[in-house]
Parts: C-alpha cells; sequence; structure tokens
C-alpha cells in the first residue's frame, strides 16, 4: 500500500504543479486538481480497507527517520483512514462541483484548494501538536482565499472577518502549545500525557490555552459569527469543504489532544458542545437563508459530535461507532445540502420549491435531512440510538434531555424545509439544473445510503438495509418510473404475499394487526387504482410506511421496535405531505411523532440499562424503582402515535389533508401502531406505580378524556375529513381506555375496536374523500343532497356510521356491549362518566355528517355529479360486507383472540355458544338482534309498501315553509354550524388550549431566536469580543466548577 | 337455540295490548293538561280517529327512498325495544325477544329508529326538519348522560346486565325497588326521562303549539301514521324500561298499566307546571343537575 505520506505529497506536488501550468490551461489545472483529489481518495480509501476489512494495525510514518519525539511522526489507524477518505471524497466532489468558478478564477484558487485539503489531512495524521499548529494555519490561509475567492459581494468581508479572527486562535494556540511545551516537556501527543494537566491540576491554564482554539475552530455558540458569515457568503461547494471536512478534522484534532488532558476535560466539551447544539438548533428556526440555516445546522451538528468526544470514556468501544455515525451523517447530508443550495437560484428557503423538478434531488433532499435527524436507516440512527442507551445507563438523564431537545428543534426546521421544497410555488423562470451539479449531488446521497448500509453491518443488530420488507419498500424507488397502477399490482401482490410468507409466526394479536396492516393495506390500495400517470414518490412512502408496521408487530428486540417504528413514522410523513395543503400539518405531525420516538428511546434505554440486544419481554423483568419511568415514557411515545388529548393536535390536519387513499391508510392502519405499542407496554409491563398512583388508572383518564374531546371537537367540525379525523381520535381514546382497564374484556374490547375502527374509519375516509373529490370541497355545508346521485356512497356512509355509534344490529353494538361488560369488572368508576358523556356525542357528529353530505338540498352546481369513481367504490363495499360478515358472526375474528387473553387475564372471558355470547353479566346474540330487527323492519317496511304505493316522487326542493316557497338550495340547506345550541352550551369546552399551548412554545422559541440573532453583528470587532468573552468566560466557569 | 314460534302471536299480542293502551293512556294525559289549563281537551278516542284518518289519506307524496324508509326506521325502533325489554316479569311469553340481548342492547337501541327517522327528515330538505334534529340529538344527548350512568349503577349495584334478573333482585316489597335502594340514580334517570319524553320544559325539538318543526315537518298521511304509531308505543317501551330498572318491574298486565300511566304523568305533571327551556337551557339543565346527581349515585352503590 502507498504510504500515507504521498497523501500529502500528492496534493502539495499537484498544488505546485498547478503553479507550473500556463494561466490559460484551466481546463488542465482543473482535471490535475480533481486527480490529485481522487489519487488521494484512493489511497486513503485503501487505507480504510487494509484497516477495516482485514483488520491491519495503524501504520506510523516517521517523517524525518527518526523515532518521535526526536522527529514528528504521523499516524493511519481506523478513523483517520475515515477522515481522510471524507476529506478528500469531499474535496474531489466540491472541486468538480464549483468547476466553473474554479476554471473562472483559475490555477491559483485550484492550487488554494488543495493546499486546504492537505492542511486537513496533516491535522488528521500528525501526531505532533506543533504541526497541528502550522496545518492550522495552512488552513487558515487558505479558507480565507477561498472565501475571498467567491462572488458573493458580502465574501469580502466575511472572508477579512475570518482572518481577524483566525489570527487571534493561531495566537491563542501558540500560547497554549508554550505553555504545555513548558508543562510536559514535548511536542508529541503520545508523549505529552500527564496528570498535571488534567482539569484542576497545575497545568489546567496550559491545556485549556491548547484546548480552547481548537475549540473555537469547531465554531462554537457564541464565538461563531465570523463562521456563519463565512457559510452565507463562500461558494457553496467550498462551505460543504469547511462544514464536512474542516469540522471533521478540528473535531479529531479535539479527540487527539484530548489524550493529554485526560478524560477530566470530557465535560467542559460536552458542556461546550450541548450549548452549541442546544442553541444554534434554536437560532436556526427564524432563518430564511439557506446557507446561513445550513451553518447553523454544521455549528450545531459540530456541537453535537463534541458532546460525544467529551464522553468518549464512558462511551468506551462504541465511542467510534457513536461519533462516527454522526460524523459520517453531518458530513455526507451537510456537504449534499451545500451542493444543492448551488443548485437552487434564490436565496430564501421557500426557493427551494425550484429543486421539485427533479425527482432524484428530490429523494437526495430527504436523504440528507432524514441523516441529519438520525433517522433510520442512516448511520446517526444507530449512533444516536446508542448514545442514548450510554447516556441513559449511566444515569445522565440531563444531557439525553438536551440531545433530544436539540434534535427535534432540528428536526423542525429541517422537515420544515422539506415541506417549502415540496409545497411551494415554484419560480416562473425555471432554469435547467447543471448535470454535474446533480451528479455530485447523487454521489452524496448514494455515499449516505452506502454509510447506512456499513453501519448497519457495523451495528451488532439485523442490518436495516437487509430487511425484506424495507428493500421491497425501497425498490420502489427504482421503479418509480413505472406507470402507477402497474406499481399498484406488485404493491398488492407484494403486501399480500409478505403476509402469507409470515401468518403463520403470528400470535393471535400480531395476527389482527397483521391482517389488518398488510391484507388491509392491500384492500386500501385497491383505491389507489384510480389514479393515473406515474404518481412519484407515493409508493415508496407508502411501502415505506407499511414495510414498518409490518416490522413493528414481530419486533422482538426493543431495537428492531424502535427501528420499525421510525420506518412507519417517516413513510407516513411523505404520504401525509403529498396533501394538497398538508404542508403545515405534515410537520406538526413528524414533530409529534419524533418527540414521541425520543420518548421510547429514552425509554426504552432506561430500561435496558446498556444491556444490548434487550428485548420486549424483558420489560416485563426492568428494576421497580425504574419500571414507573420507562412506562411513562414509553406511554407517552405510543400516546402520541394515537393523538391523546393534549398530543393531538397534529392528527385533524395530517388526516384531514391527506390525499383521498391516504387518508384511510393512515387513520384506518396507521394509528393502530400505537395501541399496539400500548398493547406491549401493557401487556409486559402490567401497570406499575408511581407514588401510590396506578399507571393505567391516569391511563383511563386519558383515554376517557381524549374519547370526550374528540368526540366532541367532531361535532363541530365543517370540514368533513377533519370531523372523520377528530372522531379517530375520540375511537383512540375508547380503545385507550379499555386496554388501560386491564382486565379480559377491556382489551377484548379493544381489539375488537382495533378491526371495527380500521374497517369503518377507512370506508368513511374512502367515501368521504371520493365524494368531496367529485365537489371539490370538503366543507359539508357546500354540498347537501347528493344521496340521489351518489347512493351508494350514502349506503355505505349509513353502514358506516350505524356500525361507529354502536346503534344495533351493526358491529359497532359489540363494541359497545363489551364495553359495558369491562366496565363492570372495573374498581374505577369516575373516568367511567366521562365515557359515558362522550357516547351519545358520536351522534351528533355522525348524523351531521351523513346529512350535510346526502340529505337536505342538492346545490345547483352539484346537479350534475355521479358516483365517485369505480376504484374507489371497490375497497367500500369489501368494507360493508366485512361490517355486516363481522356483525353478524363476530367470533370470526375474536373467538380466538378471547382464548388467547385468557393467558394474560384469566377472569371474565367471553362464552361462545352457539349463536349466543355471554359474560359474566350478560349476554348477547348478534345474529337473533339482525333477525329480529330485520323481521320488525320487514313487515313495517311491507305495511308501509302496502298503504303507501302510490307514492309520487318530488325533488328535495319541492317544499313549502312558513306559507312560501324556499328561495334557493343553498339558503335552505340547515348545515352550517349544524350544533349551535350545544356550542352555546358548552362553548368552554372547546377552547383550543392544546393548540394554544403548543403555539406558544413555538412561538416563544422563535421569539427567542429572533432576539438572540441580534447577538450576530456582522461586526468583526464584535466577533473577537465574542471570542474572547468565550474564552474567559469558560475558563472563569471552570475556575468556578473546580 | 331453539325458536319458540309461539313468541311472535305473544310479540304481536303484546304490540297490541301496548298500542291501544298507549292510544288511551296518552289521550287522557293529554286531556288532563288540558284540563288544568282549564280546557275541554280531546275525546279519549282522539287519537284513534287521527291514525285511521292518516292511514288513509290518498295524497302521499315522497321524496327519496331514505325518506320513505325513515318512518319504518322509527317504527322498527319503538316496536324493536318494546319487544327486547322483557314486558312482564316471570312470564317466559311476555318476554318477547329479549333472548337476543340484555340492557345494553335496550340502551342503544333506543337511538335506531331516532337515528333512521332523523334521516328520513333530511331527506325530505326541509330546514325545519333539519332545525328539529339538531335541537333533538343536541338535546337527547345531553338527556341520555343521567340515564346512561343510572344504568350502568343499576347494573354494578345487581352486578348484572340481564333484565330479568335486576327485576328480579328488585322484589318481595316496594321498598327493594332501586327507588328505595338508590334513590339518587333513580332521580337522575327520572331527570333524563322528563328529557326523553319531549315534553314541556323539554320540547323545543318538536315545538307543537305553533309552527310545525322536527322530523316530522314533510311527513303526510301514512309516514305520519307509522310515526303516530310509534310515539303511542316507543314512549311505553322506555317506561317499561324504566320500570324494569327503578321500579320493581311488572308481574302482570294490570300492574304495568298503572305503572306506566303513573311514570308517564310524572311527565305530564312536569310539563303543565313548566314553561319550556331553549335549547342549550335543556343541555345545562342536564349537565348541572342530572349528571351530578347521578354521579352521586353511582358513588353509592
Amino acid at each position: 500500500m502507498v504510504s500515507p505520506i504521498y497523501l500529502i505529497v500528492i496534493t502539495l506536488g499537484a498544488a505546485f504543479l498547478l503553479g507550473l501550468l500556463s494561466e490559460r490551461r484551466t481546463e488542465l489545472a482543473h482535471f490535475i486538481t480533481v486527480l490529485a483529489l481522487a489519487a488521494g481518495g484512493l489511497v486513503s480509501f485503501g487505507w480504510l480497507w487494509i484497516m477495516a476489512a482485514e483488520g491491519a494495525s495503524a501504520v506510523e510514518i516517521y517523517t524525518a527517520g527518526t523515532k518521535p519525539p526526536f522527529a514528528i511522526n504521523l499516524r493511519v489507524g481506523l478513523p483517520e483512514a475515515a477522515l481522510l477518505l471524507l476529506i478528500y471524497l469531499t474535496g474531489l466532489m466540491s472541486a468538480i462541483h464549483m468547476k466553473d468558478m474554479l476554471l473562472r478564477k483559475g490555477r491559483r484558487a485550484m492550487a488554494v484548494l488543495l493546499i486546504a485539503i492537505m492542511a486537513l489531512a496533516g491535522i488528521i495524521m500528525t501526531r505532533d501538536i506543533f504541526n497541528i499548529f502550522v496545518f492550522f494555519e495552512l488552513v487558515a490561509i487558505s479558507t480565507g482565499g477561498m472565501v475571498l475567492l467567491s462572488d458573493d459581494p458580502r465574501a469580502l468581508s466575511a472572508g477579512i472577518k475570518y482572518l481577524i479572527i483566525a489570527q487571534v486562535i493561531s495566537i491563542l494556540l501558540l500560547v497554549g502549545i508554550i505553555f504545555t511545551y513548558q508543562a510536559t516537556g514535548s511536542l508529541n501527543i503520545d508523549f505529552m500525557k500527564t496528570p498535571e494537566l488534567a482539569l484542576g491540576g497545575g497545568g489546567t491554564l496550559a491545556f485549556f490555552l491548547l484546548l480552547v482554539p481548537l475549540l473555537v475552530e469547531l465554531k462554537p455558540f457564541p464565538a461563531n459569527g465570523w463562521a456563519l458569515d463565512i457559510y452565507q457568503s463562500a461558494h457553496p461547494a467550498f462551505s460543504a469543504i469547511l462544514s464536512a471536512a474542516t469540522g471533521s478534522a478540528a473535531l479529531f484534532a479535539v479527540d487527539k489532544i484530548m489524550d493529554i488532558g485526560g478524560a477530566s476535560w470530557g465535560p467542559v466539551l460536552t458542556g461546550v458542545g450541548l450549548l452549541s447544539f442546544v442553541v444554534s438548533n434554536i437560532l436556526a428556526l427564524v432563518q430564511k437563508n439557506d446557507r446561513r440555516l445550513l451553518g447553523y445546522s454544521s455549528v450545531a451538528q459540530t456541537g453535537l459530535i463534541l458532546a460525544v468526544v467529551g464522553q468518549r470514556e464512558l462511551l468506551g468501544e462504541s465511542y467510534l461507532f457513536i461519533a462516527g455515525g454522526l460524523l459520517i451523517g453531518h458530513a455526507v447530508a451537510k456537504a449534499g445540502l451545500f451542493y444543492l443550495s448551488d443548485l437552487v437560484k434564490g436565496r430564501m428557503l421557500t426557493n427551494w420549491a425550484d429543486l421539485r423538478r427533479n425527482p432524484l434531488l428530490v429523494f437526495a433532499f430527504a436523504t440528507f435531512i432524514a441523516m441529519l435527524s438520525g433517522l433510520p436507516p442512516f448511520p446517526g440512527f444507530y449512533a444516536k440510538w446508542e448514545l442514548v442507551h450510554a447516556l441513559m445507563a449511566s444515569g445522565k438523564t440531563g444531557l439525553v434531555v438536551l440531545i433530544l431537545f436539540g434534535a427535534i428543534l432540528e428536526a423542525g426546521y429541517l422537515f420544515r424545509w422539506f415541506g417549502y421544497l415540496m409545497k411551494r410555488p415554484q419560480s416562473n423562470t425555471p432554469g435547467t439544473l447543471p448535470l454535474r451539479g446533480v451528479l455530485v449531488t447523487m454521489a452524496a446521497a448514494l455515499a449516505g445510503w452506502l454509510a447506512a448500509y456499513i453501519w448497519g453491518e457495523l451495528s451488532g443488530y439485523d442490518n436495516l438495509l437487509s430487511q425484506t420488507a424495507l428493500l421491497f419498500a425501497l425498490g420502489f424507488l427504482l421503479i418509480d418510473w413505472f406507470p402507477a397502477k402497474l406499481k399498484n399490482t406488485i404493491a398488492i401482490a407484494g403486501m399480500l404475499a409478505f403476509f402469507w410468507q409470515s401468518y403463520t409466526g403470528y400470535d393471535p394479536i400480531q395476527m389482527i394487526f397483521g391482517i389488518i396492516i398488510l391484507v388491509g393495506g392491500a384492500v386500501i390500495l385497491l383505491a389507489s387504482y384510480h389514479e393515473r400517470g406515474q404518481r412519484i414518490g407515493f409508493y415508496p412512502s407508502a411501502l415505506l410506511m407499511f414495510a414498518g408496521l409490518a416490522m413493528l408487530i414481530v419486533a422482538e428486540q426493543s431495537f428492531q421496535f424502535f427501528a420499525a417504528w421510525e420506518v412507519l413514522t417517516l413513510g407516513s410523513y411523505f404520504l401525509i405531505l403529498r396533501g394538497k395543503n398538508a404542508e403545515p400539518h405534515a410537520l406538526s405531525y413528524i414533530l409529534f411523532s419524533l418527540a414521541g420516538a425520543f420518548a421510547i428511546i429514552a425509554g426504552f434505554a432506561l430500561a435496558a440499562q446498556g444491556q444490548a440486544g434487550f428485548k420486549i419481554t424483558a420489560l416485563a423483568d426492568v428494576a421497580a424503582d425504574l419500571a414507573p419511568w420507562v412506562f411513562i415514557l414509553l406511554a407517552i411515545g405510543f400516546m402520541t402515535k394515537t393523538a391523546v388529548i393534549g398530543l393531538h393536535i397534529w392528527l385533524p390536519g395530517a388526516h384531514a389533508e391527506a390525499e383521498t387513499d391516504v387518508s384511510p391508510m393512515v387513520s384506518g392502519i396507521l394509528l393502530k401502531a400505537g395501541l399496539f405499542g400500548i398493547i406491549v407496554l401493557l401487556s409486559n409491563m402490567g401497570s406499575p406505580e408511581l407514588y401510590g398512583v396506578k399507571l393505567t388508572y391516569v391511563m383511563l383518564w386519558i383515554g376517557a378524556l381524549t374519547a370526550l374531546m374528540g368526540n366532541l371537537m367532531a361535532a363541530f367540525q365543517e370540514d368533513a375529513k377533519r370531523l372523520l379525523a377528530y372522531s379517530s381520535i375520540g375511537q383512540m381514546g375508547y380503545a385507550i381506555f379499555g386496554l388501560a382497564l386491564m382486565n379480559h374484556l377491556g382489551w377484548l374490547m379493544a381489539l375488537m375496536f382495533v378491526i371495527n375502527h380500521y374497517i369503518y374509519k377507512s370506508m368513511l375516509f374512502l367515501s368521504v374523500g371520493g365524494v368531496a373529490k367529485r365537489t371539490g370541497t370538503k366543507l359539508m355545508y357546500k354540498m347537501g343532497g347528493l344521496i340521489t346521485l351518489m347512493p351508494l356512497s350514502f349506503f355505505v356512509v349509513l353502514i358506516g356510521i350505524i356500525a361507529v355509534s354502536g346503534v344495533p344490529p351493526l358491529s359497532g353494538f359489540g363494541g359497545r356491549w363489551m364495553f359495558y361488560n369491562a366496565i363492570l369488572d372495573s374498581e374505577n368508576r369516575l373516568p367511567m362518566i366521562i365515557i359515558f358523556i362522550s357516547g351519545p356525542i358520536a351522534f351528533l357528529y355522525l348524523f351531521r355528517l351523513i346529512h350535510a353530505i346526502f340529505l337536505g338540498q342538492l346545490k345547483d352546481e352539484h346537479r350534475k355529479l355521479k358516483e365517485p369513481s369505480f376504484w374507489i367504490m371497490v375497497p367500500q363495499v369489501i368494507y360493508v360486507v366485512l361490517l355486516l360478515a363481522f356483525a353478524v358472526l363476530p367470533g370470526m375474528a375474536l373467538q380466538k383472540v378471547d382464548t388467547f387473553l385468557n393467558g394474560m387475564f384469566p377472569e371474565g372471558g367471553l362464552n361462545w355458544d352457539g349463536l349466543l355470547i355471554t359474560s359474566d353479566y350478560g349476554y348477547w346474540s348478534p345474529v337473533w338482534i339482525m333477525v329480529v330487527t330485520g323481521g320488525i323492519f320487514a313487515a313495517v317496511f311491507m305495511l308501509l309498501l302496502a298503504i303507501n304505493r302510490k307514492a309520487q316522487k318530488v325533488k328535495q326542493f319541492n317544499i313549502v315553509y312558513s306559507a312560501e316557497r324556499p328561495y334557493r338550495p343553498e339558503t335552505t340547506h340547515f348545515a352550517w354550524n349544524f350544533f349551535a345550541p350545544y356550542r352555546k352550551a358548552i362553548w368552554f369546552l372547546l377552547l383550543p388550549i392544546a393548540t394554544r399551548f403548543w403555539g406558544g412554545i413555538t412561538e416563544a422559541l422563535h421569539a427567542t431566536a429572533g432576539f438572540m440573532r441580534r447577538f450576530y453583528t456582522g461586526d468583526a470587532q464584535h466577533y473577537v469580543f465574542h471570542l474572547l468573552g468565550f474564552v474567559v468566560g469558560l475558563y472563569l466557569i471552570l475556575l468556578g466548577v473546580q | 337455540m331453539e325458536f319458540d314460534w309461539i313468541k311472535i302471536p305473544y310479540a304481536l299480542l303484546t304490540l297490541f295490548i301496548v298500542l291501544n293502551y298507549g292510544l288511551l293512556m296518552t289521550a287522557i294525559i293529554q286531556k288532563m293538561g288540558a284540563r288544568a289549563g282549564r280546557r275541554y281537551g280531546i275525546r279519549f278516542y282522539q287519537n284513534y280517529i287521527d291514525l285511521i284518518k292518516n292511514y288513509s289519506m290518498r295524497s302521499k307524496i315522497t321524496h327519496g327512498y331514505m325518506f320513505y324508509l325513515g318512518p319504518v326506521f322509527r317504527l322498527t325502533g319503538g316496536i324493536g325495544l318494546l319487544l327486547f325489554v322483557p314486558t312482564i316479569y316471570g312470564s317466559e311469553m311476555w318476554s318477547n325477544f329479549s333472548f337476543s340481548g340484555d340492557l345494553i342492547l335496550a340502551l342503544y337501541f333506543v337511538f335506531f329508529g331516532t337515528l333512521g327517522m332523523a334521516l328520513g327528515a333530511g331527506e325530505s330538505g326541509h330546514p325545519f326538519a333539519a332545525l328539529g334534529v339538531s335541537r333533538g340529538l343536541s338535546q337527547v344527548t345531553a338527556a341520555e348522560l343521567p340515564f346512561a350512568i343510572a344504568v350502568f349503577t343499576v347494573a354494578l349495584q345487581y352486578q348484572t346486565l340481564n333484565f330479568n334478573e335486576i327485576v328480579a333482585a328488585q322484589q318481595g316489597g316496594f321498598l327493594n325497588w332501586t327507588l328505595f335502594t338508590n334513590p339518587f340514580a333513580v332521580a337522575a334517570a327520572m331527570i333524563a326521562f322528563l328529557g326523553m319524553m319531549m315534553r314541556s320544559p323539554f320540547d323545543v325539538v318538536v315545538a307543537p303549539q305553533e309552527i310545525p318543526i322536527g322530523p316530522p315537518t314533510e311527513y303526510h298521511s301514512a309516514y305520519l301514521a307509522l310515526m303516530q304509531t310509534n310515539r303511542n308505543i316507543f314512549p311505553i317501551a322506555k317506561i317499561v324500561v324504566y320500570m324494569n330498572l327503578f321500579f320493581g318491574g311488572a308481574g302482570s298486565w294490570p300492574e304495568f298499566m298503572i305503572k306506566a300511566f303513573l311514570l308517564y304523568l310524572v311527565s305530564a305533571l312536569v310539563g303543565v307546571v313548566f314553561p319550556r327551556f331553549r335549547v342549550e337551557q335543556s343541555i345545562r339543565f342536564f349537565l348541572i343537575w342530572g349528571v351530578p346527581v347521578a354521579i352521586i349515585g353511582l358513588l353509592w352503590v
């Protein structure tokens, strides 16, 4: 293998070679630059391969032929090789990306670029601190040069500011080196380790002065105004180097010198890092300029990694895996985003909508933000998982809270940005996207996927990228150019095949969920046949969600469970975002979901206590003092998904604004993920107590209040799909209530709800969605009288609302019957009252739904409408049949589950005696109810027919009131504000308290950011002052802490 | 399960008795109300005349299928409720079809007819019908509350959802009636009862005295006749539920008739004395007076 010293030789040599070329041979110069960087990349890759795959040990290069400390030595081990590869590849891609600029600026610019890369490689390899200083100086000069070469007029001032700051940093570093040399008598890192330099030792100041300039190189808050100005004004491809390569090198330098100072300095790094991470993410919230936002995000990510470096003693063996995962995620994604920013003409975040023209770039952007947010399958996901586990196991809850808080902020602005990209108007004069830029960006995205695969292999868990379900979903990315109908067929076939292959392994509870997810999902997909064209992006998203769900129900380890959870969240987010007006709602969905996921990861980590491969069933063995907290964290996570009261504000918009066939998926199926989580939680942990309060009792209240508020809010919606969405909230409240009862029938009822809710809510969403597609509005009062034009839709909704309301003889009644039996078994009476209150309210919204749409007056503009398209009707008809079948023979689905539940709750099961179902308290015969009701109905109907057979058919508008003819259908259709008296009576229950609360938090964060950004005045003197203030302040804090 | 075909004639007989009893009783109670207002009132057979007249009217129109089926749903709801609940305690035959389901069935079947009729009325397109439904649903859902809690209280008290067992537990003297064993639950249920009977002060839903409003607005001839038939069956079916749950049930037809009359009289009496509430007032009334009493009853058990 080529000696690593050639990395420096090649790069530096190429830079000198450029000087020999004629000024005009710019193409050749660029070729040489690219070639040198590629060669460097190749050498680095070679070493990485040798180290990683063949297990070679680190190599030492003695520059003067003498062993240290008498000469400078370079070292390349596994981390060095990986970082070198990262740096050279970033340099290479940036050089290709900014070719036009480099050609324009000539060979000098290219030489400066090469010097920068060479210097960064030097920082990585050298073991000598003075050598580090020299390389940093080179980086500073070349960076200043590259910034000044930018076309942006602001680059001049940014470059000057940078040079000023760089000088201050250099001086500090030099002083630090002098002091530490004085203290240790060596300049070689491996020979400088002495207890004196530990925090609190005699050499504290010496090491502090060595450390702090390197920290400042990482652009920590508040000493980072200069860096943000650079990010904003430099050429984005160079910003990519600054963020990905320079940042990585500086981090590694800090990591190296930590060998000198020892672990006692760890908390300093963690403190500085986390402060940067959290504050920068807050500040990024109000940024509108894309590059400045990326700058803040870079600062934040670097801060997070710095915090991890500070914890390296604690993390032990997994340190490299964690820090590396975060670093690679940050570097690749940030470089990619900077490349993308060059393809966007305007500098506002909303200008990124232009990228939408190229689906590849949308894919790349999604890849990058998923990497940055630590979502599966990317390295950051594994790293986050390990990090949180390690920190929780050692009781560092505060750190976890801060990290997760920062992470949710970051996800907030990243996903908001993605929303802009997908939903904001495109500019009127879209230029062509340069092919080179697209290719470089795609290369970065692919590198991200490659890293994802590698981290999956290294993780010690099942590699997510080798899971059949996930691969099947991702496979749709490759065939996304197929026509939608073909993809739909493949999707349906795939889901059914997957079910066929895996159903034998399911227990009855898993079976219910498995059927709903895979078979039920396939049934809903039948409706998707109505879409024409390619429907780009739909299938990967939908299948990602289904894959996550399918993986969730069979997960045995907490890791698998959590990974599946994140996958389904991400898939459903993309799916929801497809809706026309879904942008803000999809954002609030993903934020609540991610926050919930963070609660889940914290809960699992707390439960695992550092144990690798923690099994979900081991939740049962969690120590008694931890159990309630684990329970609370997991429950919050799961209940965010089912949208319990207070955490529900994302649901109505997300479900209502989704596409016609997406709403049933996310309502009928996705919500069940939360319920499944609660089932897993309760079945393993039972009901822990906290301060003498049973936590399931609290859940009982939450379920009851959710049922009440969901139903109440539903009654006052004007938008039909929102009405259904609120109704889902209420229904999930019922299910949670049933589970929290912790008795046999409560669970059976909840599982019956799972089935029922899937059927009727999917059916209603499809039906209402289909009608809304025809009428062009979701507002119910704008419809009316559609029964004559869409009798089938009416019938479907009629069956649906009868089932939802629980009126016999349909299946909803079975749910109510079990509910009453279940609560008779329970001691907790007060929450029942709330449930009682919410029950009848369901009638309000259900009647309103069917009345306002199908009954009343038909509007003139709707007189020529027809039934929704055939394919939207197909699943609805299937659901009607299912609902009727389930109403008559609930035992089909429930009898096995009932038996299965005997394992958990031996008492209080049902007896299935032929047609009669009996409990300890009462009895119920679905068939007889159907027969008797049907018989009476038929008899009365015959009677009426006999008397009234000659009735004359007249139109709706043929009515008279108050002795006058009505004026117009619009003024005659009584539908708007339908329950006005109810609103008058209970208005105080309808105040949007939760919305205001979360809105207030968002406002407060934005206001804080808006206030804090004033701190960055753009004035170089202020920046120097910030820097000195940071140094002095940090030192004072250290003294104070000691 | 073996089905006893003889149950069908018994069911029809039950229906016949209840219908005739309802026609006469409502007329008499209406007459009593009129007398309280110093009017003469209708003749006791007036209901028969109205019914026959409406059944035989020749002019009839329909606004569509749902409109047509609305009254059918309504009457099915009334008859179904009556037949799903054991009418006479201790008699297999007069228990009709109560083998199909228990108390919960009765509780939810109440809505079957209401919902169907509301849908039918909705298709008429008449805004007053929809207005009446809006008011009615708002009020009934509030009125249901104390009742639902009271029902649950009773079930909890007797640890069963089976009507026969609930009545059985109240046998052996009137002091064993729920009325005396849990007066709060019964008080709450009676408050709800007032709301369900659609009489003053809770009659703004149908506003019988002035403009025709509520579901029946567009209904006429045989449709209206079906609804009138129901109006004489359904309240009594509800009273049967009340009787069974709170007042010891009825061991024989005479006992049944006396209890039904007295219970019906309660709502008539209140109606004669009190003026009308607006809907939001009645909702608040049930929430403020009915629900707390019901909760006390629930905690009492």
